[in-house]
């Protein structure tokens, strides 16, 4: 796992899904894609995604409080995100991710990451 | 249930009278503000005195949050180039917290633990029923009115923290 970037200011680049509660499922696999994830009202929106080996989340914060996404095995983690900015993680291995906040351990997600 | 509406009629008796009268935009600003700047003095207390991991966690998010909020608060007071303006409802949450601080200082433990965790939960009860039923509707200003109820989301989030703390604590009633 890659965390591709760390805290931007690129809000709405490549917009694939955001917004959307119901999970995000990227199913056609022409390339590596680039999927928008909010955190708004405290909660990941959506809080599942479906994702193919080599894509890249974009994690937004819309919320004013700092937050993280994070693994909970510990693979990986965006660090702390400000209001308006983002961080990208890239998902190489086939899997289901556990995701959290650390700083508000309520707010829980998952990634399931499909082979490419 | 009980209990913690026993808790928070305590407390709000115990703070100052919140707003009892309209106050201004610079008026809501400064008090705003300032209710955030004493909570995160009782959560630096609570890391010095605590050693509680949930009360310490409490602790740690409130001074990240509401640093953040009020982080934002001075950006929107720097941009529109006003002046928070001091008023009674400040100076008596100032002195009601100050208060406050000399009572936990006496304590220990999980005496400490469970006034800490009382009074942030009844703190939060009175804070987010002022600005969601005073504040909110008494600001003229736009982005004022938005940061409040952004700070607000933020502040109802730490009350149901704080609801889940108290519970955990298990404090004598």
């Amino acid at each position: 796992m890659r965390v591709v970037s760390g805290a931007t200011r690129r809000r709405f680049g490549l917009l694939m899904g955001a917004g959307l509660v119901a999970p995000l499922v990227v199913r056609a696999h022409d390339g590596p894609h680039l999927v928008e994830a909010g955190i708004e009202g405290f909660a990941f929106v959506p809080c599942r995604l479906e994702i193919r080996a080599g894509d890249t989340v974009r994690w937004t914060n819309h919320d004013i409080a700092p937050h993280t996404a994070t693994d909970k095995a510990g693979g990986w983690d965006t660090g702390r995100i400000a209001k308006g900015e983002s961080s990208d993680v890239t998902y190489d291995a086939p899997g289901t991710y556990a995701v959290f906040c650390r700083f508000h351990p309520n707010m829980i997600a998952e990634v399931v990451v499909e082979p490419a | 249930m009980i209990r913690q509406t026993m808790i928070a009629v305590a407390l709000a008796a115990a703070t100052p009278a919140f707003a009892q009268d309209q106050m201004n935009d610079l008026q809501i600003a400064h008090t705003a503000y300032t209710a955030g700047q004493l909570d995160i003095r009782y959560a630096h207390l609570a890391l010095a005195v605590s050693e509680n991991d949930a009360v310490r966690a409490f602790a740690e998010t409130m001074i990240r949050d509401h640093t953040a909020v009020n982080d934002a608060a001075v950006a929107l007071i720097t941009e529109l180039n006003v002046t928070p303006e001091d008023n009674d409802l400040s100076r008596a949450l100032v002195e009601g917290a100050a208060a406050k601080r000399a009572e936990f200082m006496a304590l220990s433990g999980n005496e400490f633990d469970c006034a800490y965790a009382a009074n942030e939960l009844g703190y939060h009860q009175v804070v987010n029923q002022t600005v969601e039923g005073k504040f909110i509707p008494w600001a003229t200003v736009e982005p004022l009115k938005a940061l409040l109820s952004d700070a607000l989301v933020t502040f109802k989030v730490h009350e149901g923290h704080a609801e889940d703390m108290v519970a955990g604590l298990q404090c004598a009633s």
